[in-house]
């Protein structure tokens, strides 16, 4: 096994069976059974325990088919938002085991591998990791340690369940990319795959070896990166401030129609307070605002408005977003779905005020947006929101509805 | 309807375990162990929190031993509500469980279960569960209209 040749190199965390292990820490009843996670209403599984694995369950099949091969599956609720205080808690004790950590996704990291102690090994320093994460926050994680991100990112896959290995040496590497083939490689399936074939190239360790330039011509530049990478040439590096997004949009069906302006309004509030979350998560403020509606007889209208100065303000997307609401609004049609659309989006940074602003009005906005998020966190999504939302009681009186999918980053959709 | 419980071991006193050869029912999932409660057992029992005890009590009238009860494990909250069980003295109990069970799927249970305690004509003890109509996830998850009545809990 290759050791510490070199003091720093990538690593790439990914926890194991998360939403499961996730339900572990404030279950401890579940642990070594066999546990479903329950997605789309209930009909699909979206994570499963190894116990379920073992028993032929696959991600994101119908429960009716996984209750056969596993009599004995205990199926749970999906909790999007414990998953995320979680991930948050991850990524906390990432950020002290190492200089640079990428938020990849929901339950994966990537970070700039360096020794957890005054001349500690990397393989050493990768158990020291996994075992700090599942002290402190409880998950279960599998780490691996190399040269570039594709290669930690096989190695941990490679190292599952509750592993850490770190494979610095390009003889190990080598006899680690052979046993793997291809498409496990994180860009290369289906297509990209097909193309490879007629060239022999089945496992990772053949693509690795073949000629640049033929992978170039294959697979174009996003190819070439992969080989550079495979070859333990960091091509990608680790992100830790991900770019600006273009733009950030929160919205969705509304289950039913709706054509009182008064639930319209509401579900426009709804949406505001969710953007404003991931607004806040993002450290962003938007620039320009577009509100669109979708009618169920096809039609459709839009409103966009540019703001006076960039924000993420209630008040102020609340005044924005009514007017671009009257622009997207048809009388007596009925409404099906609504989005709300931030672009222009700046990095939030102490600014000066706008000319029509008082600094008391926005620093009271501030203070209440702060106690706003404090109360949510403590209490529960939307525990505290406008009153202008009340048309849509049942919407809220439903705790599933707390967290819709798509406010998850990163993750697949069910 | 829920047709059976699972109960962590550890929630029962050994007392009670040893009194009524519960270890039979005893299944191994993995991790803790669990005594199990089905309406379909020979002589279907539920554990009943009853004057801060846990006691151990027939479950429903499956085979008709009492000719005054319904003939079933279950109760509508709609049927007490509307005056269904008023005279037979019916007082509400909770039934501790770490698992319900419908047709085939095991879920998860924080708490437990509603339930209704009865005495019938011998003066034994009889439960029943309470059920209400599913929620939207409970349909889709178990494929049936009706569902327990949880403890504190709505899933
Ligand atoms: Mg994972």
């Amino acid at each position: 096994m290759g050791n510490s040749r070199r003091d720093t190199a990538i690593g790439h965390l990914d926890a194991d069976c998360f939403y499961v292990s996730a339900e572990r820490v404030r279950d401890p009843f579940l642990c070594g059974k066999p546990v479903g996670v329950l997605g789309n209403q209930g009909a699909c599984v979206i994570a499963k325990s190894y116990e379920m694995k073992a028993a032929g369950v696959k991600t994101g099949m119908p429960i009716w088919e996984a209750m056969k091969l596993c009599p004995g599956g205990i199926y749970i609720k999906r909790d999007f938002r414990w998953y995320e205080v979680l991930s948050r808690r991850m990524l906390e004790v990432m950020r002290t085991c190492s200089p640079r950590v990428e938020y990849y996704s929901i339950d994966e990291f990537f970070f700039q591998a360096v020794p957890q102690s005054p001349g500690m090994s990397l393989q050493d320093s990768a158990l020291a990791i996994r075992d700090r994460v599942a002290q402190e926050v409880g998950v279960p994680a599998t780490i691996g340690i190399a040269r570039s991100r594709t290669l930690a990112k096989l190695i941990s896959d490679s190292a599952k369940p509750f592993g850490a290995l770190a494979v610095l040496d390009p003889e190990a590497e080598a006899s680690l990319l052979a046993e793997r083939p291809v498409s496990e490689i994180t860009g290369i399936s289906g297509q990209r795959e097909k193309r490879l074939l007629p060239w022999g190239i089945r496992t990772c360790l053949d693509l690795a070896r073949a000629d640049r330039r033929l992978v170039r011509s294959l697979l174009t530049s996003s190819g070439e990166t992969l080989w550079w990478e495979l070859n333990g040439e960091p091509a990608q590096p680790i992100r830790a401030n991900r770019p600006l997004h273009k733009a950030i949009s929160r919205g969705g069906s509304f289950g039913e129609t709706a054509v009182d302006p008064a639930v319209l309004y509401a579900w426009l509030v709804r949406n505001i307070e969710r953007l404003i979350e991931e607004l806040h998560y993002h450290e962003t403020l938007v620039g320009r605002l577009s509100v669109w509606v979708g009618y169920n007889d096809g039609r459709s209208g839009i409103g966009q408005t540019t703001l006076a100065v960039p924000t993420d303000r209630f008040d102020q997307l609340v005044e924005a977003a009514r007017s671009c609401l009257r622009t997207a609004w048809i009388p007596r049609a009925a409404a099906q779905r609504m989005h709300l659309i931030a672009e222009n989006l700046h990095k939030r940074e102490p600014r000066p005020l706008g000319l029509f602003e008082s600094a008391t009005e926005h620093n009271r906005a501030e203070a209440v947006a702060k106690v706003k998020r404090q109360v949510n966190d403590r209490i529960g999504r939307f525990a505290l929101r406008s009153a202008a939302t009340l048309p849509l009681k049942s919407i809220y009186k439903d705790t599933s509805n707390g967290y819709d999918i798509c406010d998850i980053r990163g993750k697949t959709c069910f | 309807m829920c047709l059976g419980i699972s109960l962590a071991r550890t929630e029962l006193p050994l007392e009670l375990i040893a009194r009524h050869g519960l270890d039979r029912c005893a299944h191994a999932r993995g991790g803790e162990k669990e005594i199990q409660f089905l309406f379909r057992d020979r002589d279907p029992r539920l554990p009943v929190w009853q004057d801060g005890q846990l006691q151990i009590m027939r479950w429903g009238n499956s085979h008709g031993q009492s000719r005054l009860l319904p003939r079933t494990g279950w109760t509508w909250q709609e049927t007490i509500d509307s005056g269904g069980w008023k005279n037979l003295d019916a007082v509400p109990v909770d039934i501790p469980a770490s698992l319900g069970f419908e047709r085939g799927v095991w879920y998860r249970i924080r708490q437990g279960i509603r339930g209704l305690l009865v005495l019938d004509e011998q003066n034994s003890h009889v439960v029943y569960m309470i059920c209400e109509p599913s929620t939207h996830y409970y349909r889709v998850m178990t494929r049936s209209d009706r569902m327990p009545m949880l403890i504190d809990e709505q899933i």
